[in-house]
């Protein structure tokens, strides 16, 4: 049996760490650094994730129940559910992405987090900007393009937040430590610079060009799924190619596979936009071509499954010990699987039966929450104890979190897969009056409510505890994971 | 759809753009860009957190006594 | 994979590719589209939409009526929305030029509306439908009710030609009128306006 699989075998309290190493320190040391900066994004984002499942499930229960407070005009279901969408996907999603991709290149670029303040007036400026956009959404100033609903100023106020994020990513880059450059810092870099460009473009072509008719469709939706796959998927990758060996122990099972998978991204995910409007009024190719980029997909999909698969087998069992290891695991194989969905949803033949429906909402919650979402509770599981020097009070929360978030999302996705197929089928069937399809969806509708519940529950039990770390109510005194830095690198 | 010269134009800037990055790509493995390549995975570890050791425990595992036949 | 330049090179490419076919090449193609013109039959199509329903369009937009209905009919292979009666062909680029924004839609949580003012042209329905949905289209509607769009208030002096009506399932108190505000008539005219089913060229009605 080799050294390092003897190891892993052997059962064990705690490891102890090898606290005289240079590495250590600088370790301890680089974490240290980043405190300032990534715990004020984290704080934001949860800040944010509670606001979030609040209007996800004030919208989830309107659907089904829509005399529920419908009396005053911001808690409209129209407003309502862009309000939530932008909440989570630019409060919650991408402040989580940040404070994580900035630890992750601290560590991977091997030196401090340098000039905090660039990302600290970034994280202001973002914050404002979202606060003044959600609060014209529900006044009703919202535009009505997906994902860019909010009005020109708060959309500009949070590009150059995103600009200053982008700079410092190089900054750091270009001063890192010798060495190999790590997969995971290829898709931080790729997102730090693809997403700006996507979020300027989009702006510039809505606000200043007005932009209109059905190009406006396809800008829409060019940068709509490019948020996922060129923002969101970098970023969650990125954090499992690092967590998953990290906490294992164990490099990557194939350094190949992660170029080619990260190539094939960036090639093919960019064409797939326009799987959106699949049977809209666009010309035959442009459509096409988004199909056949969908299908191609397939490369770098398998490729990140194979490698992840092959990185943790063998140490499964680890995922008993390690919250961060069961989150980024989980949140992997949800990639693997809202990846396939996706690629079979860009066929025309199911296209055509679950285009307009809750099947798409459960795809897209499987992509947000299932894969995105779960891994970045995972790198906060692990990150926030550095940053903030003790461990996490209560085992039995973040199992509670966990199981309630697992379970929550297994139960969202099923009822709007099987309830958004049902609906399908029978809007392609002319002969069903389309009040008969409503009816028909209302009891899965009903149970994505439940869902919504045990999800804010979890948030709720996550956000407390977060807080506790914060005012330093963890535990300490444990060896080893997380120690007191010795006196040398103590600033 | 109006084909104008203007999309074919453009049509043939984005096929030159793919060909560049094609190229790129094989000037980058004949130049030795990806030569020892695999060490590269290995970066993340260190002196302090060495490959073979897992690094988040948070549910200790707990130490399992051996069992005792108490039935001599 | 370990030089920025080169890195950034590869990025950079592999985006501006898509970027010229997903954004460049449709706006160059699609973004300058003009109406038709037929001089022997006398018509411009589409037409553009009059002031008040152009402003309706706005409160569509603010109000969210995207996320639940959509403004596209697939053809006959890629769905049964012309089956369902929902238009008489399938919707081209042409039929867009004057949305700004477009309101494709993502959602059939209600029914498609490209073509409701054909199907639907009375405005005092659309106004009772916005008021109360469930008493116009049945139990099981979920549209919400935008009951803050109108004003109960008393009668004072002759009634209001607009003051809606209802027979059943809205009580209308003694002395009160129930009236669109502004917002309502503007959406009201938007949505009545929304006619595709007009023979264009490259998609004439059959």
């Amino acid at each position: 049996m080799s050294a390092a699989a003897e190891i892993l075998e052997k059962p064990r309290t705690q490891t102890p760490v090898n606290m005289a190493s240079a590495d250590f320190a600088e370790r301890a040391a680089i974490d240290r650094s980043c405190r300032g900066p990534v715990l004020f994004f984290y704080t934001s984002a949860i800040l944010w994730l509670l606001a979030g499942s609040l209007l996800g499930f004030l919208a989830s229960f309107k659907m089904h129940s829509p005399e529920f407070l419908d009396a005053l005009a911001p808690l409209n279901f129209g407003r309502i559910r862009p309000a939530h969408l932008n909440v989570v996907a630019y409060g919650w999603a991408t402040q989580a992405g940040l404070g994580t991709a900035i630890w992750l290149m601290a560590r991977l670029c091997r030196i401090p987090l340098a000039k905090p303040w660039i990302l600290n007036i970034a994280i202001v400026f973002f914050n404002v900007g979202l606060t003044l956009g959600i609060g014209a959404l529900l006044l009703g100033q919202g535009n009505s393009i997906e994902w860019l609903e909010m009005p020109g100023y708060s959309m500009f106020i949070m590009f150059v937040a995103f600009a200053l994020v982008a700079i410092w990513g190089v900054h750091m880059f270009v001063r890192r430590r010798e060495g190999h450059v790590y997969v995971s810092q290829w898709y931080l870099l790729a997102a730090l610079f693809w997403f700006p460009w996507l979020f300027g473009t989009a702006c510039i072509l809505i606000h200043t060009v007005n932009l209109g008719g059905v190009s406006l469709g396809a800008v829409n939706w060019w940068y709509g799924h490019n948020v996922l796959g060129l923002w969101f998927t970098p970023i969650g990758l990125a954090s499992a190619y690092y967590f998953i060996p990290k906490v294992i122990g164990r490099p990557v099972h194939s350094y190949y596979l992660s170029a080619l998978g990260f190539w094939s991204l960036g090639l093919f995910y960019s064409w797939n936009g326009m799987h959106h409007l699949i049977g809209g009024p666009f010309p035959a190719w442009l459509i096409t071509a988004s199909i056949v980029a969908s299908f191609m997909m397939i490369i770098p999909v398998l490729t990140v499954a194979i490698n992840h698969h092959m990185t943790t087998k063998g140490s499964f069992h680890l995922l008993k010990y390690s919250p961060t290891l069961r989150f980024t695991v989980v949140g992997a194989m949800a990639y693997t699987l809202v990846s396939l969905q996706g690629i079979s949803m860009a066929s025309r033949q199911l296209n055509q039966i679950t285009h307009f429906t809750h099947y798409t909402i459960g795809h897209s919650h499987l992509g947000l929450y299932a894969f995105f979402t779960m891994i970045m509770f995972g790198a906060m599981y692990y990150i926030i104890p550095r940053l903030v020097g003790c461990e996490w009070r209560s085992p039995t929360m973040i199992k509670m979190h966990f199981w309630l978030s697992f379970y929550g999302i297994i139960l969202m996705v099923a009822a709007l897969t099987f309830g958004g197929m049902a609906q399908g089928l029978n809007l392609d069937n002319p002969s069903v009056s389309f009040n008969a399809v409503t009816e028909g969806t209302i009891p899965y509708l009903q149970a994505r409510s439940w869902s919504g519940i045990a999800l804010t529950l979890a948030h709720v039990i996550f956000a407390v505890h977060y807080g506790m770390m914060l005012f330093r109510l963890g535990r300490k005194g444990k060896p080893t994971l997380f120690v007191d830095l010795p006196q040398e690198a103590k600033a | 759809m109006i084909v104008s010269w203007v999309s074919l134009l453009l049509l043939g800037i984005g096929v030159l753009l793919a060909c560049t990055a094609v190229a790129a790509l094989f000037w980058a493995a004949r130049n030795g860009q990806f030569r020892n390549y695999e060490k590269g995975a290995t970066v993340i570890f260190g002196d302090d957190e060495p490959i073979g050791q897992p690094t988040d425990m948070v549910f200790a595992p707990k130490v399992r006594k051996p069992k005792v036949n108490k039935k001599s | 994979m370990n030089s920025l330049p080169k890195l950034f090179l590869g990025i950079f490419l592999v985006f501006a590719f898509a970027w010229v076919g997903l954004v460049a090449l449709p706006y160059l193609n699609l973004g300058f589209l003009q109406p038709e013109v037929n001089e022997e039959a006398g018509t411009v199509l589409p037409q553009p939409r009059p002031g008040l329903a152009q402003l309706g369009s706005k409160v569509y937009a603010s109000e969210g009526c995207i996320y639940c209905h959509s403004q596209q009919v697939r053809p006959e292979w890629a769905g049964s929305d012309i089956e369902r009666g929902w238009g008489l062909r399938r919707t081209v680029p042409r039929d867009y030029i004057y949305d700004r924004p477009v309101y494709l839609g993502t959602m059939r949580t209600g029914p498609d509306l490209s073509n409701i003012g054909a199907r639907q042209p009375s405005r005092e329905w659309h106004h009772k439908h916005l008021y109360a949905p469930r008493v116009m289209s049945g139990q099981y509607s979920t549209m919400p009710a935008y009951r803050y769009l109108y004003e109960m208030r008393p009668i004072t002096g002759a009634p209001s030609d607009l003051a809606l009506k209802f027979d059943t399932g809205v009580e209308i108190p003694d002395g009160y009128e129930l009236v669109p505000t502004a917002n309502a008539i503007a959406l009201v005219e938007y949505l009545v306006s929304l006619n595709r089913n007009y023979s264009l060229e490259e998609a004439p009605v059959e």
